[in-house]
C-alpha cells in the first residue's frame, strides 16, 4: 500500500492561514495564526501526521476531503478541527425554499434536493452535514410517503432539526424527530387518536413500534459492546412484547399539527405537534421494563415519561452508536470499538448522558477508526454510499454549473439513493445486510452493497461516466447547468502520470491504494495521449478511481 | 356475534390441514398436475409478487353469506368495504359460506371465474398449528418477533419462522437445489426485478437484479480509447482484492457485465407481446418478466424464479383512500400478466403468487390498520387449480378464537405449506421439502394442492 504524498499550491479559501502556516513552518512554530478579516487559528500538537492521514479522517467526517481542509486540519490539530466544526453555523435548507415560496415559486422537491447539494458540497459546517445525513438514515422519513411528497417546506425543516440537533443531546433529537408533524405523518402519531371500544377503534401502533425498532433500542438485549444478551438457553431476549407497543401507541395520541382549528383539520404546519387533551388517552399505560404512565397525565407528561423511559434504556448507547459508526466509519466495527463509543454516549466525562457531540468525536477519534485500514486492512472500512461518492468527487474536484447550482434531482434512479427518499423506513440498505460469498462466511456486514444490485452498479457507473467526461470545465458543449468537475489544477499534473495518480489517489482514496492498482493506473495515463494539454489523461484517470473496486470502499 | 359452525375452522377444509387422508389427496392432485401440466424438460417459472408493508387482505377476500358478512362488518366497521359492492365469486368447492372479492378488483374475479385464480386462506409464519390457547400459554412455540415489519418479512422470504444472521431465502434455496437444470448458467436461476430481497437469497449465490427495463450496458468504452479504458477499467475489476468489502463490489460488477450481454441479445431477438400492461411500476416489472420468459430458450435457463414488488401496503393511515388504488393496481397486472402468458402459450408453465410479511389488524386505529399476521394470498396461472379456496378462513370475529387482539388473527396455514407446495410443483423432490422448511413436519399436510 502506498499513501501518496499531496503536492504543494495555494489554497483560496484558507489562505489567510496558509500564509500563517508557511511563516510559523519557518519559525518552528508556535503562537497564532491568521490577520484581520480571516479565521484566526492556532497550531495544533494533535495534528495528522501525513496528508494521506488527514484525508482518511476528512473522508469519514466530511463529504469529501478537500486540500485546503486537508491543510487545516493538520495546521489546528484534530481538537480544534471538531471546536471548530461546532462553531460553524448550521447550513439549513428552509431559508432557501422559504426565499423561493416568498418569490411567488411553486415549491417541488427538486428544490430540496438542490439545497440539500449546495449546502452538502459547499457548507462548511461539514462535520454537522455528514452527521445530519447519517440521521437521515437512522430517524427515516421519505418524499415518496404519499402525505410528504408536496411538503417541501416539512421536509426541509425535518432536515434542519436534524443538523440543528446533531451535536446536541440524543434525547432533544429524539424528542424534536418525535414531535415533527412529517414524522408524525410519515409513522401515523399525527391524529392518533385514544381508543374508541364503541367503533373497534385504538391507537396507532406505527410510531410506538419504530421509535423502538428503529430509532432508540432495536429488538433484542444489547451488552454495551452491542453485541446480543442471551438467556439460558442460548437465545436473545426480546427487549419488549406487544403489549408495550400498545403501551406506547396509547401513550403517544393526541397530538396533531400546531394551529389546527378542528382535530380533522389538515392545517401543513411544520411547527412541533401540540396536544389535544380531547383525543389523548389518560388512562394508566404501562410501558418499556414495565414502566408505568400513571392515569390522569397531560399528553406532553406521558410523552415526556415515555421518551425519557426510552433514553434510559442500557441498549440506546451500543444500539445508535453502532449504527452511526456503520454511516462514517466502518460497516463491521469490532465488539469493543462500539463499546468504547456507547460508554461515552452513557457518560460523556461529565456526568451527561447522550451528548452527540462527543459520541461523534469518539467515533472519529478512535484508534480503530484512525488505524483500522492498517491493523484489520481484509475487513475494514464499509463500501461508500454512492451518493457520497459523488460529494467526495465534487468537493475534491471543486466541482461548480456556470448558473451555480446544483441541479441533481434524481440520484435515486442511477444510485439508489437520495436525501429523503428511503424506500420505506427501513432506510436504503439493512445495517446487516451480507451477501453470500466471502462476505456473509465470514460474518461481514456491507450494508451499502444491497443497493450495489447488478443493475444499480451498471446505472451507477454510467453515471460516473458522464460526471467524469461530460461534466468538466473543459467541455465546451455542456450548458450552464452542468456540474463541472474543474480540471485546471490536475492538467499540469498529466505529463506525470506517477504524480496525477498520487494527487487524485490522494484526494478521493484518502491515498490508501493498492500498487497494482496504482500500476494499472499509471500505465493507462502513459498511454493515453496528452495533445490536449492534459484534458484526456485527467479524465481517464478520474473515472478509473471513481468507478474502481477500490476506489468504491472508503478505509 | 358468534360465527356459525359451518364457518370453524375444523369444518371448513380444503387439503388445509388437519386429516391424514386429505392430506394425501392434496399430494395426489398435486403430483397429477406435475404429470400433466408440464413433461420433465420443460420450462417452468414462478413469480412472487411482493406487497410490501403488509397487506390488508381482510378486504380483498370477503365472507357475503349473512352471518359471516355481519362479523366482518362488525369487526371491521369504517373500514368494511360495504355488502353490495363486493364482486360475488363461486368456489368449486363450497363451504356454505359464500365470498366476494373487493370491488376495485374485476380482473381478478375473471381470473377466478376463469380457474386461473386461486386464494390460500389466512396464511403466516408459524412454528406449529397454533391455538389461540396454546398462544397465549405459550405451550406451542410463536414465530420470533412478530408483527414486525423486517422480521416477519424475513420469515416469509426464508420460509421459516426462524431469526438467521445469514439470511438465505426459500426461492435462493430451491434455486441451489435445482441447480443441475440450469447447467452453465452464470446467472442466478432467481432474477429479481426490484432489487435485493431475502427470498431469493442463496447460501452462495444473489439473485440476478434485472432492471424494468432490461439490463444496463455500461457506456463509454467506445473508439481506441475507449478500448484503451476498457482494458483498464477490466484490469481493475479482476484484480484479487486485499478489502473484501471492495471484493464484494468487484463481484457484483463483473457479474453484471458477464450477464448483460447475453439478456440484452436474447430481448432483442424476443417476440413482441400484444398484451398491454399497466403503466405503474407493478406493471413495467411484469412486463419485463414476460418479456425474459419469451425468450427463455434464448437464456438457456429451464428454471426461473422471478421478484417484482409493489410498496404502499403499510396502511396505517388514510386507508380507505388507498387500498382501491393498491388493490386495483394488483388486478390489472395481475390479468395483463395472465393475458400475457396466453399470448406466449406460456401459461401453464409459468405459476404466480403473491407474499406480504403479515396482515392487518380488523380493528381500526381510526385512520387505517396495524401489523397483524395472517392474511390471504393468491395464486395465478395455468397450472394452478382455480377458482377455489384452499387452507381455512379465520373466524373475523374480534376476541374470537382465531384472534389475539385487535383482529390479529392466528395463521391457519403456514407460509411453508405455501411455499413448499410451490417448489414441489417447481421440481424439488417431496423428499429435500425438510431441507429447504425447517417446520414442514410440524404440519399434517407438507403441500396444500393447490397448483
Amino acid at each position: 500500500m502506498t499513501r501518496g504524498a499531496g503536492i504543494g499550491r495555494v489554497s483560496p479559501r484558507f489562505g489567510v492561514f496558509v500564509v500563517a502556516l508557511a511563516t510559523l513552518g519557518a519559525c518552528g512554530g508556535g503562537g497564532s495564526g491568521g490577520a484581520s478579516g480571516g479565521p484566526s487559528y492556532v497550531q495544533g500538537s494533535d495534528v495528522p501526521a501525513t496528508d494521506a492521514d488527514a484525508a482518511c479522517f476528512l473522508t469519514q467526517s466530511t463529504f469529501g476531503p478537500t486540500h485546503d481542509d486537508i491543510d487545516l486540519l493538520r495546521f489546528i490539530g484534530y481538537a480544534a478541527w471538531f471546536d471548530d466544526q461546532r462553531a460553524k453555523s448550521v447550513s439549513k435548507e428552509r431559508p432557501y425554499v422559504n426565499a423561493l415560496d416568498a418569490a411567488g415559486k411553486s415549491l417541488s422537491q427538486n428544490h430540496r434536493m438542490q439545497i440539500w447539494w449546495d449546502n452538502a458540497l459547499t457548507g462548511d459546517d461539514q462535520l454537522r452535514q455528514r452527521v445530519a445525513w447519517a440521521l437521515s438514515q437512522i430517524f427515516v422519513i421519505s418524499d415518496q410517503h404519499s402525505s410528504l411528497s408536496g411538503d417541501v417546506k416539512g421536509l426541509c425543516e425535518y432536515y434542519d432539526i436534524l443538523a440543528r440537533d446533531a451535536f446536541g443531546n440524543y434525547r432533544k433529537l429524539l424528542e424534536d424527530v418525535t414531535l415533527s408533524p412529517q414524522m408524525g405523518m410519515y409513522l401515523n402519531m399525527l391524529r392518533n387518536e385514544k381508543a374508541d371500544p364503541a367503533y373497534n377503534i385504538r391507537p396507532d401502533e406505527n410510531y410506538a413500534r419504530e421509535i423502538l425498532q428503529l430509532f432508540s433500542i432495536g429488538l433484542v438485549q444489547l451488552a454495551v459492546d452491542g453485541t446480543p444478551l442471551l438467556d439460558g438457553l442460548g437465545a436473545t431476549i426480546p427487549t419488549y412484547d406487544q403489549s408495550v407497543v400498545e403501551g406506547f401507541a396509547a401513550t403517544f395520541t393526541g397530538w396533531t399539527f400546531a394551529d389546527a382549528k378542528n382535530w380533522w383539520d389538515w392545517e401543513g404546519s411544520t411547527k412541533p405537534m401540540v396536544n389535544w387533551p380531547d383525543y389523548h388517552e389518560t388512562a394508566a399505560k404501562v410501558i418499556l421494563n414495565s414502566v408505568v404512565v400513571p392515569a390522569g397525565q397531560t399528553g406532553e407528561q406521558d410523552l415526556a415519561l415515555a421518551l425519557d423511559t426510552i433514553f434510559a434504556h442500557p441498549n440506546v448507547g451500543p444500539f445508535f452508536s453502532k449504527l452511526l459508526i456503520q454511516r462514517l466509519v466502518t460497516s463491521n466495527p469490532t465488539p469493543a470499538y462500539v463499546g468504547r463509543v456507547a460508554s461515552v454516549f452513557d457518560d460523556d466525562g461529565t456526568g451527561e448522558r447522550g451528548d452527540l457531540f462527543e459520541v461523534v468525536k469518539a467515533i472519529l477519534m478512535d484508534d480503530e477508526a484512525r488505524n483500522g485500514h492498517l491493523t484489520m486492512p481484509a475487513t475494514f472500512g464499509k463500501v461508500k454510499e454512492p451518493i457520497v461518492r459523488q460529494t467526495q468527487l465534487w468537493r475534491a474536484l471543486d466541482a461548480k454549473a456556470k448558473s451555480g447550482k446544483y441541479k441533481v434531482y434524481w440520484p435515486d434512479y442511477y444510485f439508489g439513493q437520495a436525501p429523503l427518499r428511503s424506500p420505506t423506513v427501513f432506510n436504503f440498505y439493512s445495517s446487516t445486510f451480507s451477501p453470500p460469498g466471502d462476505l456473509a462466511d465470514n460474518g461481514l456486514a456491507a450494508p451499502e452493497l444491497q443497493i450495489a444490485t447488478h443493475s444499480l452498479i451498471a446505472l451507477g457507473t454510467n453515471e460516473f461516466y458522464d460526471l467524469v467526461f461530460w461534466g468538466n470545465s473543459d467541455n465546451t458543449n455542456d450548458d450552464a447547468d452542468t456540474v463541472e468537475i474543474d480540471l485546471k489544477p490536475l492538467k499540469p499534473l498529466a505529463v506525470d502520470p506517477t504524480a496525477l495518480v498520487d494527487e487524485l489517489g490522494l484526494l478521493l482514496m484518502a491515498g490508501d491504494m493498492s500498487s497494482a492498482m496504482h500500476q494499472v493506473l499509471v500505465d493507462h495515463v502513459a498511454a493515453t495521449p496528452i495533445t490536449d494539454g492534459g484534458t484526456q489523461r485527467v479524465l481517464e484517470a478520474v473515472y478509473l478511481i471513481v468507478t474502481s473496486p477500490e476506489g468504491a470502499v472508503q478505509k | 356475534m358468534k360465527t356459525s359452525n359451518s364457518f370453524s375452522r375444523r369444518r371448513f377444509l380444503r387439503y388445509g390441514g388437519s386429516t391424514a387422508s386429505l392430506a394425501m389427496l392434496a399430494q395426489l392432485t398435486a403430483l397429477q398436475r406435475t404429470v400433466s401440466a408440464a413433461p420433465a424438460g420443460g420450462y417452468r417459472a414462478l413469480v412472487c409478487v411482493y406487497l410490501y408493508g403488509g397487506n390488508d387482505a381482510f378486504n380483498l377476500i370477503v365472507p357475503t353469506s349473512n352471518a359471516q358478512y355481519t362479523t366482518y362488518a362488525t369487526s371491521r366497521q369504517g373500514l368494511a368495504v360495504p355488502l353490495a359492492q363486493l364482486l360475488p365469486i363461486t368456489p368449486a368447492t363450497s363451504t356454505g359460506v359464500n365470498y366476494g372479492l373487493h370491488p376495485s378488483v374485476p380482473e381478478l374475479q375473471t381470473l377466478f371465474g376463469d380457474q386461473k385464480l386461486a386464494i390460500v386462506a389466512n396464511l403466516g409464519s408459524l412454528v406449529a398449528p397454533l391455538t389461540k390457547t396454546e398462544y397465549e400459554s405459550g405451550a406451542v412455540e410463536r414465530p420470533p418477533q412478530l408483527f414486525s415489519h423486517s422480521d416477519q418479512g424475513d420469515q416469509w422470504m426464508i420460509g421459516g419462522a426462524v431469526s438467521q444472521i445469514q439470511k438465505i431465502g426459500w426461492c435462493g434455496k430451491v434455486g441451489e437445489n435445482l441447480a443441475s437444470l440450469n447447467p452453465g448458467s452464470v446467472m442466478s436461476m432467481n432474477i429479481s426485478l426490484d432489487g435485493s430481497n431475502t427470498m431469493q437469497m442463496g447460501a452462495t449465490k444473489a439473485p440476478y437484479n434485472l432492471g424494468a427495463n432490461g439490463p444496463t450496458e455500461l457506456s463509454g468504452f467506445w473508439g481506441s480509447q475507449g478500448a484503451l479504458r476498457k482494458q483498464a477499467f477490466d484490469a481493475l475489476r479482476n484484480q484479487a482484492q486485499t478489502n473484501k468489502l471492495s471484493q464484494g463490489f468487484a463481484d457484483v460488477m463483473n457479474e453484471s457485465i458477464a450477464i448483460e450481454a447475453t439478456i440484452s441479445a436474447a430481448l432483442a431477438s424476443g417476440p413482441t407481446i400484444m398484451t398491454p400492461f399497466p403503466s405503474s411500476w407493478l406493471g413495467e416489472q411484469l412486463s419485463m418478466v414476460a418479456r425474459m420468459i419469451s425468450v427463455q430458450s434464448a437464456v438457456g435457463q429451464t428454471r426461473q424464479i422471478f421478484f417484482v414488488g409493489k410498496g404502499g401496503f403499510d396502511t396505517h393511515g388514510n386507508q380507505n383512500a388507498e387500498q382501491p388504488a393498491l388493490y386495483a393496481d394488483i388486478s390489472q397486472c395481475l390479468g395483463a400478466f395472465q393475458a400475457a402468458m396466453e399470448e406466449l402459450g406460456s401459461d401453464a408453465d409459468v405459476t404466480l403468487f403473491t407474499a406480504s410479511e403479515f396482515g392487518r389488524t380488523l380493528s381500526s386505529n381510526a385512520q387505517g390498520t396495524d401489523h397483524g399476521w395472517g392474511a390471504h394470498h393468491l395464486v395465478l396461472g395455468g397450472a394452478v387449480g382455480g377458482g377455489d379456496l384452499y387452507g381455512t378462513m379465520p373466524d373475523l370475529a374480534l376476541d374470537g378464537p382465531d384472534d389475539i387482539g385487535g383482529g390479529r388473527m392466528i395463521p391457519t396455514t403456514s407460509v411453508e405449506q405455501y411455499a413448499a407446495t410451490l417448489a414441489t410443483w417447481f421440481g424439488v423432490a417431496p423428499g429435500d421439502l425438510a431441507t429447504l422448511f425447517p417446520h414442514i413436519g410440524n404440519f399434517a399436510s407438507p403441500t396444500l394442492g393447490f397448483v
